[in-house]
């Protein structure tokens, strides 16, 4: 028991990243619009994380440092500070519209006012954050977030054309530009840099040292193949629901009907729980993320179990309230992930290169340093992610932010 | 989030032309328009088959139902408000209509939200909307 307890940051990590709302909404469209079609882009961003996840989770455990703590050694104070901007406003925008899916999912679940259930929610939420040990925070979140795992049965339950379903892993020589950007958006949903943030401060705060790689590697790899496999039961749910009925998912609503299209109103359940600890667990990621960047930028105390830093307490509650205030505007939570994809584009290459940087050296790392495998798989998937955020806003801009 | 986009896209340029800024609806507006209104009645259908099959909450269908209602409200005003040029302005027409059409369907079911007669009703009219825009698309 307590070995399924210690792979919480993966889940939780994994679940926030993968399946925030507007990834939820967006997963829901590429099946309803292109069938199996685009299933292989998901393991593509699935192997990518997993490779750097696994990296900086051994940094943490052997170099003893945090993703930002490396992004302020490796890069010039400038560089370090437009790294610590676009990540803060970034995982600011997504924490608002995480807070703004809490209360979506809370209306779902008892109708009554919008407005009332975020507050209600971002209050949980401070309450929660300040309570709870970082041990409990992360399995409350994650475990509760496989609630989720709902839309996996519901798409092995309609019965899907399993030789489709395979063809789907091979990617198409496609001439649709609509097609590539939503291949374009399923692999850097896997991306997100506030979910690497998360985990290496995450596997700080829990002190991992050298006889913790093996745990590293068993949270990287469970815990995101299960945000993984969730995210190939919501495509392969719409594909099987929403494609032959011409129906087009824009609402978390739309999501949740797809579980209960399987499974009558336990399915609903199930799945209103699954994503309100889902969002829950991604607001806590970003709003622990920005607070954790920020302190390690500042050569700030920081983290759960360094005592409550006044400094670093008062960041994640300002983030939090923050992000409550920007939702309560009446923004669109889906919308708003999509500012914050855009953003995300500045930060993806400048998050994901010092961590490939040190977890390549030996004189830092030792015997530890990546092998000729992790080097080829970073080197790759690096150029990967540049070509994301080149290729993510024309897309963006070319299909109308997907509309064709 | 796309048919969202596709939503405010379509509202804004829906907005252009009833603003006399950007000349006429055209083809293809109003044709994502249509697309649009289809998916609705498509997605509305398959809520409202959840309540006739008494496999769903009251509050889901409520608040679901409001949100696909108030996207089609949006169109029909943006669609009512757009010139048209001549040989677009019965399809304007009808697209309006079909708004409309969608938007007392989904406001029969959110005021009667776990009555299975009203939702067998609007279960079968939602799908002969459904159809109705694949009609109308095709025509465009």
């Amino acid at each position: 028991m307590k070995k399924v307890f210690q792979i919480a940051l993966g889940i939780i990590a994994a679940i926030g990243g993968y399946l925030d709302i507007g990834d939820l909404v967006f997963n829901m469209q590429a099946g309803a619009k292109f069938g199996y079609q685009l299933l292989w882009a998901l393991p593509v961003g699935l192997v990518g994380i997993i490779v750097f996840a696994e990296m900086s989770g051994r940094v943490a455990a052997i170099a003893k440092k945090a993703n930002f703590e490396l992004v302020n050694e490796r890069y010039g104070r400038r560089l370090a500070t437009a790294t610590l901007i676009a990540s803060l406003v970034l995982t600011f925008l997504t924490l608002a519209a995480e807070l703004g899916g809490v209360g979506l999912a809370l209306t779902i679940f008892f109708d009554g006012p919008e407005q009332t259930f975020m507050l209600i929610g971002t209050v949980v939420l401070l309450g929660v954050c300040w309570y709870l040990s970082f041990d409990w925070i992360e399995r409350l979140f994650g475990y509760g977030g496989l609630a989720l795992l709902v839309f996996v049965a519901a798409a092995v339950h309609f019965g899907p054309d399993w030789h489709r379903f395979g063809d789907g892993f091979v990617p198409q020589a496609q001439g649709s530009t609509l097609y590539w950007y939503f291949a374009v958006g399923l692999v850097a949903a896997a991306f997100m840099p506030y979910e690497i943030y998360f985990y290496s401060s995450g596997a700080r705060e829990e002190g991992w040292d050298e006889s913790d790689l093996g745990l590293n590697r068993a949270n990287a790899i469970i815990g995101y193949t299960l945000g993984g496999t969730i995210a190939v039961g919501l495509l392969v749910t719409a594909a099987q629901v929403f494609n032959p009925a011409g129906v087009d998912p824009s609402h978390l609503g739309t999501s949740l009907l797809g579980a209960q299209t399987a499974f009558g109103e336990t399915g609903l359940i199930l799945a209103i729980v699954g994503v309100l600890f889902a969002f829950g667990g991604a607001a806590v990621d970003t709003a622990f993320s920005g607070a954790y960047n920020l302190a390690q930028h500042q050569g700030w105390e920081w983290g759960k179990k360094a005592g409550k830093p006044l400094r670093w307490d008062l960041t994640w509650i300002a983030l939090l309230i923050g992000g409550y205030v920007v939702v309560a505007t009446g923004i669109d939570p889906i919308e708003l992930t999509e500012y914050a994809v855009v953003l995300s584009v500045i930060a993806l290459p400048l998050t994901y290169l010092p961590i490939m940087l040190v977890a390549n050296d030996r004189e830092v790392m030792g015997e530890h340093a990546n092998g000729w495998l992790a080097r080829i798989l970073g080197w790759a998937y690096f150029g990967l992610i540049c070509v994301l955020t080149v290729a993510a806003p024309i897309l963006l801009i070319a299909t109308n932010g997907g509309g064709g | 989030m796309r048919r969202r986009v596709l939503v405010l896209v379509s509202l804004a340029a829906l907005a252009w032309a009833a603003g006399g800024c950007g000349g006429p609806i055209e083809h293809d507006e109003l044709e994502r328009a249509v697309s649009t209104l289809g998916a609705t009645a498509a997605e509305g259908r398959i809520v409202a088959l959840d309540v006739v099959e008494d496999r769903t909450k009251t509050t889901f269908v409520r608040v679901h139902g409001k949100a696909l209602q108030t996207d089609v409200e949006h169109l029909a005003e943006k669609l009512q408000d757009a010139e048209a040029k001549p040989d677009l302005v019965a399809r304007k027409r009808a697209a309006v209509r079909l708004a409309k059409d969608i938007d007392a369907a989904l406001g029969d079911l959110i005021v009667a939200p776990s009555d299975r007669r009203v939702a067998r009703d609007v279960e079968r009219r939602l799908d002969t909307l459904a159809h109705r825009a694949e009609n109308l698309a095709e025509a465009l």
